[in-house]
């Protein structure tokens, strides 16, 4: 019995040897130097690829990004979103009684919207999350009729990358960013983008 | 280059182009190598595998990361570029709203704006030192296989009896006389040997001794860990895999994580200071955290999760107290205590209607600062809720106004009905803080009206707040497993690497002539102790020291 | 007597026995060629003689380490004072290990001057127990904590043995460019260690004489949600200012040989807590270990290295490249261990990721692939001896830098303070 027994075991000794010699001259070299190779170039280009493709992703909204969806109720309890107004030229004001430049710039974007609406201009007012009475006060007291959007919880305001109000984000009908402006505008300011966006 | 190379040996052995020993009887192969130096035993002197005599382009890309001194060099290389890294804080250790174009220019001047320009505020996460990694990553894979499988080869069938050559040019040898029975000598030395844990293998007068030999897969299995922890890294990078964000919710509210179907509840946070007694001297007085707790609650979302105009149905799943160290834990889902925030926040007030005239009081009715109910009837009295202010101001056009979204300083105006007042409805201005009250004198405001009734709050029972907000950290990491598996191995390969030593002893007696060679991957002094502690135990005392016969310690 | 009082004269004691070990192995080492006495003897009795002196002083550290953790409920391992004897602690149990397994009292008379330095220099730092923040109370901050420090520990031997061997075996007599080369980095790395003692003895020698400045330091500080805030924060002096802190008014300073106020402000980019100070403290360093290195200079009257030179005649050099090589093949592995693997449980537990390129975390894994590449190096031809043991000297700086230099110049999460 234990020459059977050596007998087996050199039988395995040679297969495990046969099939080292041939990973390491015989025909399976190239093959396996080929996959290895293969799958370097593969999960590397995976990881350093994505290096490249995070730099765009991540940071803020910047110029010809594409800003962030968000679905709210106006001030009627109809949901809109952002899609429902793809291929529109839009504007979208981040807005709050607390801020007297938001507060300043609400009528000239009232009669800004008298003017371009019938070319098809969108005004999307996002209020700050604030309480629906502080809201409903203002808005009757300047008489507004473009949708003003109520924000909960920050959410949507975070999602944009908020850092102070008002911020206004020029959206181009392919729906990109045209240009952010933070901080309060003059009438003219905006009566002279919204002409450029119109015109895209 | 490389002319076709005889690389047959002496013994008969075909050995592959590369080869610095037979890997049968261990003569030198290298043709004019006459010297009695020490040999070169790395990888026991087989061919590693890339070496070929006419490299295609494959093989020379598969020669490049098969090179040890290259891969030298890419560790040399990664550690002075992750310095660089370190020069100014990098990027992501800031959080919210932080622009890094205009940042390392303020803070540093020049060379914050050129440090900024080469990308070196985020230099681990660039593309330069990714790549680097990748090609360490690719080194030691190939630079493993090339070695591992010769090696295997060489040490599963080693022969016993050995080139003189061989065994005189080990770096450590020991020759002499023999007087008496061989054969006998030579199993008397090996037993000797044995009784030091090495394998004994015997042909006739020669013998092989060896040890340990598992220490030589040691960095290999270093090495395997070590890939499997940069791919753990890597798999980090796949969408959902991993998440780092961060909430902050006030006392008692509910407050969605973002891009999750969670919520959490804060339903107490609550700080603890190191008292006086304490605190060494000089810490005294001072603010010193000793423990920081949150009460959470987790809920998943069923419903209406990001209908904004609906309450989301929410399930509690879990519920834990969040401490520094000891995180909520749900499905890989982790909520780390990051800090913490103890400006009170008033969310609500229960106040009184009180008739000056009878002394009879109404209520309390619900006050909260936000989204209150428009009108609370009170007995006679009937409050419409005409406008409120979160934090009361008057503007510069005179008007009444808020200066923020947050309950600073709340101011409530309501319209009052009821008996003695006008039946259209009188005004009447509502400080819930006393504070605000004397700062803009409601009595004063408010006129008449505040001498027949007022709204005021009974007592502290009557006034909901948040103490604190605490700041979570919201974290998730599939890889994270994979990551320890990886340290594992490589942690393993590394002990067995370092702490034993693969230590073999050749010798062959030729008519009464002892030849003795030994060779160890480390620790010399220990493989010269072997052989000198055997010899002693069989009657022949030496130095270990004069065993050595020179070279270096590889 | 409380058990913290009792483990600070413990303390006292672990530092004078090493001393006094240092002594007997220079006795062992110097004496050999003294007359009428046989070398061998006096080398194996005079070695015995400083072993047992060497051990019973690290016995004392460990009372010291035991009663302080008893005496204050926490690991003494948690401020710079704790961490710093913690490493001389731990150099001295490296010693031990490598000196049980060669006996070579030679290796005593480099390591103990480090342990006695570093030890001296832990006793510059405040030396109250303070309570811990919640974030670093925890088990396996210990565990990562004492692990690293033995690692590194390892590779001061390393360092020591490298250093011996660069003493031993670099020509101190040759005149050609490579000879003066070497005296010239060997004489440096020694003017740096006397730097080290010079810091030592400035603080002590101020610290004597009772000397203090204070300032008020105007101090912008960006907090994790991006605020930025100015603070005002005073800053002791016990050395005199000859730099004072960043953006500062003088409020108090005792003058100093004429100097009346201070000379230089510290430039803005140092970011570390008290960096001002610690500049100041680097500039003492160098005016008082330049004195000292000028006065054994004076002494002597040739290079410190052609003064150790002859001591290491008859040492044989490949021992001590083995021993170097041997020293931080054992400690690279709990190095890993703890400097990596646990920083990195550690990390995920406190902070919920096991890596987040802090300042500190980088420098530890620099220092780790330095020791690789060490590690990789030995196998090839060439860099073993003379490169090899210049290679394990310079890995010590950066374990240095990463253990005090990171405090001292960058700011980071590993809140240790510092003079």
């Amino acid at each position: 019995m234990p020459s059977t027994f050596r007998y087996n075991d050199s039988i395995r000794e040679l297969c495990r040897e046969k099939l080292v010699v041939n990973l390491i001259m015989g025909k399976s070299r190239k093959t396996v130097q080929i996959c290895i190779l293969i799958a370097v170039l593969i999960i590397g280009g995976y990881a350093i690829g994505s290096t490249l493709f995070a730099a765009d992703d991540k940071g803020p909204l910047k110029d010809g990004s594409i800003p962030p969806e968000f679905e709210l109720v106006d001030l009627e309890g109809n949901k809109q979103k952002l899609s429902d107004y793809e291929g529109k030229a839009v504007v979208v004001n981040f807005w709050g009684t607390f801020c007297p430049p938001c507060v300043k710039e609400m009528p000239e974007f009232e009669r800004q919207y008298a003017k371009w609406k019938d070319q098809g201009l969108v005004i999307l007012a996002i209020n700050l999350s604030e309480d629906t009475l502080t809201v409903n006060n203002f808005v009757r007291r300047f008489d507004l009729n473009y949708p003003i959007l109520r924000d909960v919880n920050r959410k949507t305001e975070r999602s944009y990358g908020l850092k102070s109000y008002p911020t206004t984000f020029f959206i181009k009908p392919d729906g990109s960013i045209m240009e952010i402006k933070v901080g309060g505008m003059t009438e003219v300011d905006i009566d002279e983008r919204i002409e450029r966006l119109l015109q895209l | 280059m490389l002319v076709v190379e005889n690389t047959k040996c002496e013994c008969g052995h075909q050995n592959a182009v590369g080869t610095v020993l037979c890997e049968s009887c261990g003569k030198p192969l290298e043709n004019n190598d006459i010297s009695d130096l020490p040999l070169e035993m790395r990888y026991d002197g087989v061919a590693r595998r890339s070496q070929k005599s006419n490299p295609s382009y494959i093989d020379k890309i598969w020669n490049f990361f098969s090179s040890v001194k290259i891969a030298i060099y890419l560790i040399v290389i990664t550690f002075l570029t992750a310095m660089l890294g370190t020069i100014y804080p990098q990027e992501n250790t800031f959080i919210n709203n932080f622009d890094p174009s205009v940042y390392y220019e303020e803070t540093y001047g020049l060379p914050g704006k050129l440090y900024y320009l080469f990308g070196l505020s985020h230099t681990y996460e660039s593309w330069w030192f990714i790549g680097l990694l990748v090609m360490i990553g690719t080194s030691l894979v190939i630079c493993s296989l090339d070695r591992v499988l010769p090696l295997y080869r060489a040490l599963s069938k080693q022969q016993i009896r050995k080139h003189l050559q061989f065994i005189h040019r080990q770096k450590t040898v020991y020759k002499q006389t023999i007087d008496g029975d061989e054969e006998k000598w030579v199993e008397q030395l090996g037993a000797q040997l044995k009784k030091k844990g090495y394998r004994i293998h015997r042909d006739g007068t020669a013998l092989l001794a060896e040890k340990n030999r598992f220490s030589r897969w040691g960095p290999y299995i270093n090495h395997i860990g070590l890939i499997l922890f940069l791919l753990a890294i890597l798999a980090r990078s796949i969408p959902s895999w991993q998440m780092d964000s961060y909430i902050t919710i006030p006392d008692g509210d509910t407050v969605q994580i973002a891009n999750t179907n969670y919520f959490v509840k804060n339903e107490k946070f609550t700080v603890e200071f190191y008292t006086d007694d304490e605190l060494p001297d000089k810490l005294k007085g001072t603010a010193r955290a000793k423990l920081f707790e949150t009460k959470a609650v987790l809920y998943e979302c069923e419903s209406n999760c990001n209908d904004q105009s609906q309450q989301p149905v929410l399930k509690e799943v879990m519920k834990h107290n969040i401490i520094v160290n000891e995180p909520l834990k749900y499905k890989g889902l982790k909520l780390y205590q990051f800090d913490f925030d103890t400006t009170p926040r008033l969310n609500a007030v229960h106040p009184i209607l009180i008739d000056k005239q009878t002394g009879e009081k109404y209520g309390p009715f619900d006050l909260p600062m936000k989204d209150s109910a428009l009108q609370h009837k009170l007995g006679p009295y009937t409050l419409d809720l005409y406008a409120n202010y979160m934090e009361f101001a008057i503007g510069d056009n005179g008007e009444p106004t808020t200066l923020s979204r947050d309950p600073n300083a709340p101011a409530f105006v309501f319209t009052v009905k009821g008996p003695g007042l006008d039946p259209d409805g009188e005004p009447y201005m509502y400080f819930p803080m006393q504070k605000d009250k004397v700062k803009f004198s409601q009595d004063a405001i408010n006129h008449a009206i505040a001498d027949k009734i007022e709204i005021r709050v009974d007592g502290m029972e009557n006034v909901d707040f948040s103490e604190a907000s605490t700041y979570l950290n919201v974290r998730m990491d599939k890889a994270l497993p994979y990551v320890w598996i990886g340290a594992f191995f490589s942690m393993i390969g590394l002990l067995m690497g370092s702490y034993w030593q693969h230590r073999r002893i050749w010798l062959r007696v030729d008519d009464g002539q002892l030849s003795l060679g030994a060779h160890t991957n480390k620790n010399w002094y220990g493989m010269r102790s072997d052989v000198a502690g055997a010899l002693q135990k069989i009657g022949i005392t030496v130095d270990p020291k004069s065993l050595d016969n020179g070279g270096n310690n590889a | 007597m409380s058990l913290v009082d009792f483990s600070s004269d413990a303390f006292i004691v672990a530092f004078f026995l090493y001393c006094f070990a240092f002594m007997f192995y220079v006795i062992a080492i110097a004496g050999k060629k003294w007359s009428n006495r046989d070398p061998i003897q006096h080398e194996k009795r005079w070695g015995r003689i400083a072993f047992i002196t060497s051990s019973l002083g690290l016995a004392s550290h460990l009372t010291f380490f035991f009663t302080r953790w008893a005496g204050s409920g926490q690991i003494p391992t948690s401020n710079m004072y704790e961490f710093m004897t913690f490493l001389g602690m731990s150099i001295m149990i490296a010693f031990t290990i490598v000196y049980a397994i060669y006996r070579k009292p030679l290796l005593g008379m480099f390591s103990l001057p480090l342990t006695v330095i570093i030890v001296a220099y832990a006793s510059v730092f405040p030396q109250e127990v303070q309570p811990l923040i919640p974030a670093l109370n925890n088990y396996w901050l210990k565990v990562h904590v004492t692990t690293a420090a033995l690692g590194e520990a390892f590779f001061a031997v390393g360092f020591a043995a490298g250093l011996m061997y660069l003493l031993r075996v670099v020509d101190f007599k040759g005149k050609t460019k490579e000879a003066k080369r070497s005296q010239f980095w060997v004489e440096f790395s020694l003017y740096s260690i006397i730097l080290i003692v010079g810091f030592i003895v400035a603080v002590f020698a101020f610290r004597g004489m009772g000397y203090e400045a204070e300032f008020i330091q105007q101090k912008s500080v960006i907090d994790s949600k991006g605020i930025e805030t100015t603070t005002e924060e005073t800053v002791y002096y016990t050395l005199p200012a000859i730099v004072k802190p960043y953006n500062s008014d003088t409020v108090k300073f005792d003058s100093f040989l004429g100097m009346s106020e201070p000379i230089f402000e510290a430039p803005y980019w140092m970011n570390g807590a008290n960096s001002g100070r610690k500049l100041n403290t680097v500039v003492w360093s160098i005016i008082a270990g330049s004195l000292l290195y000028g006065l054994l200079r004076l002494v002597f009257r040739k290079p410190l290295g052609a003064v150790i030179h002859p001591v290491m005649e008859g040492v044989d050099a490949e021992d001590l490249d083995e021993i170097s090589y041997r020293a931080i093949a054992i400690g690279f592995p709990i190095f890993t261990l703890g400097a990596l693997i646990f920083a990195m449980i550690w990390a995920n537990i406190a902070w919920g990721r096991f890596w987040g390129w802090d300042p500190k975390e980088v420098w530890a894994l620099i220092t780790w692939l330095y020791y690789s590449a060490y590690l990789h190096f030995r196998l090839s031809r060439g860099w073993q001896g003379h490169r090899s043991a210049w290679l394990a000297v310079i890995g010590f700086v950066v374990v240095l830098f990463t253990l005090v230099g990171v405090n001292l110049v960058i700011a980071g999460l590993h809140s240790y303070s510092g003079v």
